[in-house]
């Protein structure tokens, strides 16, 4: 029996979901952050959706977020004129990076020590966090509101993209080193530092790049107006999502569109496979997070697989453990909140 | 056209949302360990409590409120709504330990008025009394 994608739907946020980010492998696994315009940006265990806390302090809708390598510590960007650096384990804002416009996009270095800005103002910023009383570097040049920044090359060159422009410069020397021109808007950008690769959307065409040089690599074009991709760890594949609310999966080698999911209620602003490469979130308009399986049917996360053995021909619809008997199973996929002995919704006591 | 036939994947249980009463970032978490040390002129009271205590102490107020509600009602007239619409009144006595039986007094019911009478919880629907 084939097996058909069951997407785990995250729900929580109560507007549109512009911008999610994963961190990278930890002990405690892998997480997962996401941005809104409800302006509270949330983090979750990245392998279950479960909910950890709500970053509350922006007084605008969030644009950007992301989480450093080792989920210490996250970094939103808002349309309340400031970047706010969070401590990503007890949810208390450590540092307001005022601004003096709308604040799209937030990357941490390597190291957690730097913090690179870009926003509605045109600039790029780079804030020292062990000073953060001291003012930022500032890179100017570009001629719209930036929408992406990302730190490249083991953190020594800096990627950009506004409207119709994507930018490479150089860390050190705070100068352009070259230049890419796009006649549509640009809606995505993702780096892939193992193989240096860039990965931008405009239009309906998901491009890849080379980070170092810029120089295109290849590029497909998709039924739709496509709002961001993302590239397999492995370069096995890629997702992206857009206009039509759906989600497509490309072979990356031959460009050929394998699969495509319709799920969401509203465009697809973002989408990210995790660290592993086991899945990828979406976020979507209609205000939610969805994970989906890279490999239908495989056992990973809250999807099980079951063996024809199992199935007592009852499988028309997913099969949803009763709270008594999953405990064991929950065991290693225990979330942050400790509230395994309570069930999900609260029980009406006397 | 004809689909192929495809069962949906299995799945544990759905991702766990919002509590809805706090920000999360349980401070028993998987992850204290990494806690940084907050020291004591900062700490938020509320920040500090887990969810669970707040509602342990949601709970046992609330608990306490309706024990005190009950010893008020003692020896006063009280009115029982009934199912199908049948009202009836009473002298409050005393209620078992789960709170499954009412103890009344000369209840008046459409058939006469009973000396003493056992109500069964689950057969009423709510009663009001004038303190």
């Amino acid at each position: 029996m084939a097996m058909r994608q069951t997407p785990l739907t995250c729900s929580g946020h109560t507007r549109p979901v512009v911008d999610l980010a994963f961190s990278g492998i930890t002990p405690y696994g892998y997480f997962l952050i996401s941005a809104c315009k409800d302006g509270k940006p949330m983090l979750r265990q990245g392998d279950t959706g479960d909910w950890i806390g709500t970053f509350l302090g922006h007084k605008g809708a969030v644009w950007g977020a992301t989480l450093n390598k080792d989920a210490t510590k996250a970094a939103t960007a808002a349309a309340d004129f400031t970047a706010k650096v969070w401590d990503a384990v007890s949810g208390d804002e450590l540092m307001t990076l005022a601004h003096k416009h709308i604040v799209k996009t937030v990357d941490f270095t390597q190291d957690s020590n730097y913090l690179l800005t870009g926003g509605q103002d045109k600039l790029l910023r780079i804030y020292d966090l062990n000073k953060p009383e001291a003012e930022p570097k500032e890179i100017s040049g570009h001629t719209s509101g930036i929408k992406k920044a990302l730190w490249c090359s083991e953190d020594k060159q800096i990627l950009s993209a506004d409207d119709k422009t994507v930018r490479l410069w150089d860390h050190a020397t705070m100068t352009e080193v070259k230049s890419l021109n796009f006649n549509m808007s640009v809606s995505s950008m993702e780096y892939i530092p193992e193989g240096e690769i860039l990965v931008i959307t405009y239009g309906r065409s998901i491009a890849f790049h080379s980070a170092v040089s810029l120089d295109p690599i290849k590029s497909f074009e998709a039924p739709a107006t496509i709002n961001s991709a993302s590239l397999h760890p492995e370069k096995e594949f890629l997702v992206a999502g857009g206009e039509d609310f759906k989600l497509y999966k490309y072979d990356y080698n031959s460009g050929e569109e394998l699969e495509s999911y319709k799920g969401h209620f509203g465009p697809i602003h973002c989408v990210r496979f995790s660290p592993d490469g086991e899945l990828y979130a979406s976020g979507s308009e209609d205000g939610t997070l969805r994970l989906w399986q890279t490999v239908v049917g495989k056992t990973y996360g809250l999807w099980k697989c079951v063996l024809p053995e199992e199935d007592s021909g009852e499988l028309a619809k997913p099969k949803i453990g009763f709270p008594e008997t999953t405990e064991e199973e929950i065991e290693e996929i225990a979330t942050e909140n400790s509230d395994c002995i309570y069930p999900s919704a609260p029980d009406v006591k006397a | 056209m004809q689909t192929p036939v495809t069962i949906p994947v299995p799945v544990l249980r759905l991702p766990r949302g919002p509590d809805g009463f706090s920000r999360g970032f349980a401070p028993d978490g998987r992850r204290a360990p990494l806690r940084p040390e907050v020291p004591e002129i900062q700490a938020r009271p509320i920040a500090q409590e887990s969810p669970e205590f707040q509602e342990q102490r949601a709970r046992a107020a609330l608990r306490e409120r309706y024990l005190r509600s009950l010893l008020a009602m003692v020896g006063r007239q009280v009115s029982f709504t009934l199912h199908e619409g049948v009202r009836v009144a009473a002298h409050f006595g005393a209620t078992d330990l789960d709170v499954a039986n009412f103890y009344v007094s000369q209840l008046q019911t459409p058939i006469g008025v009973q000396a003493e009478a056992l109500l069964r919880c689950s057969d009423i629907i709510s009663y009001t009394f004038k303190p």
